[in-house]
C-alpha cells in the first residue's frame, strides 16, 4: 500500500474519495470542467464523460476518468485535433442508472457535448444510451468488456467482446487437457450472454460443461459449489462470480485444495487490479483473456504506461483492460481520427460515417480497427496467466474479429 | 459420508460468523432495547482496523486483537455523544444509529477509494483428514466463537456486572434505587457490544475481503437472526444467528438432490431462508425464546 492511502487528512481523503483531484477543475452545478489551455477561434471540442465516480463502481470509473484526462492531455499538448483542442465534462454517474439518466441529459442539453464516452455496467449502458443517442441525437461511445449484442445505431462498443474474449482462451485451454468445465456466475446479464458464447466454443472444441450456475451477487457462501467442483472431476472453473462474491469463492475453492489437486481456473475481468481483492496464492496460476496486460512487449503501450504514472503517481486507479480504461483511451482516439477524416465536422451524422472506419495504428495492447457496420473494434487479445501478481504473457492474438452485429 | 463431515462443517463455519456477528447486535439490543442499525459499521471499523495495522507494516493477527479494544472505546465514545441522549426514544435512537452507520461506511469508503482489498489469514490454508481438507482459518473462527459465547454467557449469568445488567433491563428504576448506575452500565453494554463487532470483522475480513459495504451484506440476516430468536434475551438472538448461519450453507445443498435441483437455484435458496424464518416468527412472533434466564 502506498503512503499515501494511510491516515486520515482532509487532502488524502479527498484523493482517496475520488479522482477529481487534478489541478484545472471549474465546477458549474454538479458538473466539472476541465478546460485545455489554450483557446481557438472556433472553441473547443466538447467531449463528455458520462462515469460512475461515486458508488460502489467508483474504482472502475476514477480509472476511466484519469484515463480520460491523460488521453485528452496528450492530444491537447501536441496540438489538438486539427488545432481545436478539446475540452472535457464530466458527468457523475454515481453507479446508479437513476441518477445517471438526469446527469447525461445535462451534458446533452446544458453543455451541449459533440461526443459522450462512459458506462460501466450493462446496467448503466441501457440507462443512458436512450437519452444520449435517440433523444439527445448524440454519439455514444461504451468502453467497458462486455456480453455483446449492442447494436443500436450511432453507438460504439470500444471494449472487448465475447467472441474476442472466449475465442482464444477456451479452445487453448482444452488444448492443454482441461475437457470439464464448471460455470460459476453471478446473476446478471454479463454472465449469461458470456457463458452463451463460452458454452458453445466449449462443446464445439470437444469439452464438457458439467454446471452453469447463477448466485445472487453478494452470496457470501460457496461450499455446495465448490464441493461439486471438487466431487464432479472439474478440470477448469470458468469464472464469472464478481466481487462482493468472488472473494469467498475464490477463498472456499482454494482451500478445498483445487489448484493443488491440479485443477484450473480462468475469469476474463481479471487485469492487474486483481492481486488487491484476490490474495497471491489464490491467484496463482489463474487465467484471464484481454486486450492488454501491463507485460505486454510493445513499446507504445509501454510508453503509455510510463506516462500515465507520470501523470497520476502512486495512484490506486489503474489503467488497465479489466475496468474499461483501455476502451476509453481507443474510444477518445478512434473519435480523433474519425474527426481528423471529416476535416474538423463536428456533425453527429458525419463523424459517425467516419467512425465506421476509422483505425488508430497503436494503442495500449496495439492496434485498434472499428469494423465497418458492427459499431464493434478489432483488436488484440492476449491470454495472460497469473504468476507472482504478474500476468505472464501467454499468447498474442491479432486483431480478433469481435464477431458483433451480423459483421466480420 | 465425507460430503456430510464436510457440509457439517462449512455450516458450523458460518453459523459461528453468524453468531459473532449477531452477538454485538444481540448485547445491545437485548440488554438496553436499542436496535443498533450501524451494527454493519461496526463490523467494518473492525475489519478496517486490521487493514490499517497491515498498512503500517504490523501483522495481521496484532489488529486483529485491537479490533475489539479499539471498536469497544469507540462505541464507548458515540454512546456518550449521541445515543445517551436518544434513550427516551427508542426510534430517534435507531435513525441516529443509521446516521451514523452511513457516516462510518462512507468514510470508510473514501479512505480505501471505494476499492475491494484482500486481507490475509494470519494462519492461511487448510489442514488434511484423510483425504478431506478443512480451512485453518474457518476452524479457529469457530473455536474463537465458542469460547467468546461461553465468555459472554459466564459474565452475564456469573458474575456481579452481569446480575446488574440483568437487573437494570429488568426493571431499571428499582436498579437505580438499588445505586447501581445504570448510566455507567448502558456505556459499558454499548461499548461491549461494539467491541464484539470490531472482532467479528476483523476475525471474518479474511475470508471475505475488505469494501465498504461489508457490513451491510450482514446486517439484513443479523436482524433476522434477532426477530427469529426474540429480544430481551442474549441466548435468544445467538439461537437465531446459529440457525439463519446453518440455513445460508445448508440450503445451497438442497440442489444436491436429485430431482429437487431444478426448483432450487442458488438464488432461490437465498430467498427460502427468509422464508422458512418468517415463517417461524409468524407461529412464535416472539421468536424462539421469549423469555429466558438472562
Amino acid at each position: 500500500m502506498s503512503k499515501a492511502n494511510k491516515g486520515l487528512s482532509r487532502r488524502g481523503f479527498l484523493k482517496g474519495a475520488s479522482a477529481l483531484s487534478a489541478a484545472g477543475w471549474v465546477a458549474a452545478g454538479s458538473t466539472w470542467v476541465l478546460k485545455p489551455e489554450w483557446a481557438h477561434a472556433q472553441g473547443p471540442i466538447k467531449m463528455g464523460i458520462a462515469t460512475d465516480i461515486t458508488g460502489a463502481i467508483a474504482p472502475g470509473g476514477n480509472s476511466n476518468w484519469q484515463v480520460a484526462q491523460f488521453t485528452v492531455k496528450k492530444i491537447n499538448d501536441s496540438g489538438g485535433i486539427l488545432g481545436r483542442p478539446v475540452e472535457l465534462v464530466l458527468e457523475d454517474t454515481a453507479s446508479d442508472p437513476g441518477t445517471a439518466v438526469g446527469n447525461v441529459r445535462r451534458l446533452v442539453q446544458q453543455a451541449e457535448v459533440d461526443v459522450i464516452l462512459g458506462g460501466i455496467t450493462s446496467a448503466m449502458r441501457e440507462a443512458i444510451k436512450n437519452p444520449i443517442v435517440r433523444r439527445g441525437k448524440t454519439l455514444y461511445l461504451y468502453p467497458q468488456l462486455y456480453e455483446g449484442q449492442e447494436c443500436t445505431p450511432f453507438l460504439w462498443c470500444t471494449g472487448p467482446t465475447p467472441a474476442q474474449q472466449c475465442s482464444e482462451l477456451l479452445p487453448y485451454l482444452i488444448k492443454q487437457g482441461n475437457k470439464r468445465f464448471a460455470m460459476p456466475s453471478a446473476n446478471y446479464i454479463w454472465p449469461q450472454l458470456l457463458n452463451e458464447w463460452a458454452r458453445r466454443v466449449i462443446e464445439e472444441n470437444g469439452g464438457e460443461i458439467v454446471f452453469e450456475e447463477y448466485y445472487p451477487l453478494d452470496q457470501l457462501e460457496y461450499s455446495a459449489t465448490v464441493s461439486k467442483i471438487m466431487n464432479e472431476g472439474v478440470d477448469h472453473v470458468f469464472n464469472t462470480v464478481i466481487p462482493p462474491g468472488l472473494q469467498a469463492f475464490t477463498k472456499q475453492l482454494y482451500e478445498a485444495g483445487f489448484q493443488d489437486k491440479g485443477g484450473t481456473s480462468s475469469c476474463v475481468y481479471f487485469d492487474e487490479n486483481a492481486v488487491n481483492y484476490v490474495p497471491q496464492r489464490e491467484l496463482e496460476g489463474v487465467y484471464s483473456c484481454l486486450d492488454w496486460f501491463h507485460t505486454v512487449k510493445d513499446p507504445f503501450s509501454e510508453q503509455l504506461l510510463k506516462e500515465y504514472a507520470e501523470m497520476f503517481p502512486d495512484t490506486k486507479y489503474l489503467f488497465s483492460a479489466g475496468t474499461g480504461s483501455t476502451g476509453m483511451y481507443r474510444g477518445i482516439k478512434l473519435y480523433e481520427q474519425s474527426v481528423i477524416a471529416t476535416n474538423g465536422d463536428l456533425a453527429r451524422d458525419a463523424v459517425a460515417g467516419a467512425l465506421d472506419s476509422a483505425s488508430i495504428p497503436e494503442g495500449p495492447g496495439g492496434p485498434a480497427k472499428v469494423v465497418p457496420g458492427s459499431g464493434h473494434v478489432a483488436m488484440n487479445m492476449y491470454i495472460g496467466r497469473a504468476k507472482g501478481g504478474q500476468w505472464d504473457i501467454i499468447s498474442e492474438a491479432k486483431m480478433v474479429d469481435p464477431d458483433e452485429c451480423g459483421k466480420t | 459420508m465425507d460430503a456430510a463431515i464436510k457440509l457439517v462443517f462449512d455450516i458450523l463455519a458460518f453459523a459461528s460468523i453468524m453468531v459473532l456477528v449477531v452477538s454485538g447486535l444481540a448485547v445491545i439490543a437485548s440488554l438496553m432495547g436499542i436496535f443498533n442499525l450501524g451494527h454493519g459499521e461496526f463490523v467494518l471499523l473492525g475489519a478496517y482496523t486490521v487493514y490499517v495495522f497491515r498498512g503500517e507494516g504490523l501483522p495481521e493477527w496484532s489488529g486483529m486483537l485491537a479490533a475489539p479494544i479499539l471498536v469497544g472505546i469507540f462505541g464507548l465514545l458515540i454512546e456518550a455523544s449521541a445515543i445517551r441522549r436518544l434513550y427516551k426514544s427508542p426510534i430517534t435512537a435507531m435513525l441516529a444509529t443509521y446516521a451514523i452507520g452511513l457516516i462510518i461506511r462512507e468514510v470508510v469508503r473514501g479512505l480505501i477509494g471505494g476499492q475491494y482489498y484482500s486481507i490475509d489469514e494470519p494462519i492461511p490454508g487448510a489442514f488434511l483428514v484423510g483425504d478431506l481438507s478443512f480451512s485453518i482459518w474457518r476452524t479457529v473462527i469457530i473455536g474463537t466463537t465458542v469460547v467468546v459465547m461461553a465468555g459472554c454467557f459466564l459474565l452475564l449469568t456469573r458474575t456481579t456486572i452481569g446480575l446488574q445488567v440483568r437487573g437494570a433491563l429488568e426493571n431499571p428504576s428499582l436498579a437505580r434505587a438499588s445505586g447501581v448506575s445504570t448510566t455507567k452500565l448502558y456505556s459499558m453494554t454499548f461499548a461491549f457490544g461494539a467491541a464484539l463487532a470490531g472482532l467479528a470483522g476483523a476475525l471474518m475480513v479474511p475470508l471475505f475481503s475488505l469494501s465498504a459495504d461489508l457490513g451491510v451484506r450482514f446486517l439484513v440476516q443479523a436482524f433476522l437472526s434477532v426477530m427469529l430468536g426474540g429480544v430481551g434475551t442474549f441466548e435468544g438472538p445467538i439461537l437465531g444467528a446459529a440457525m439463519i448461519g446453518s440455513m445460508v450453507p445448508g440450503f445451497q445443498w438442497l440442489r444436491e438432490i436429485p430431482g429437487v435441483a431444478v426448483a432450487v437455484s442458488p438464488v432461490f435458496a437465498e430467498v427460502l431462508v427468509f422464508v422458512v424464518a418468517l415463517t417461524i416468527v409468524k407461529f412464535r412472533p416472539n421468536g424462539l425464546i421469549s423469555k429466558g434466564r438472562i
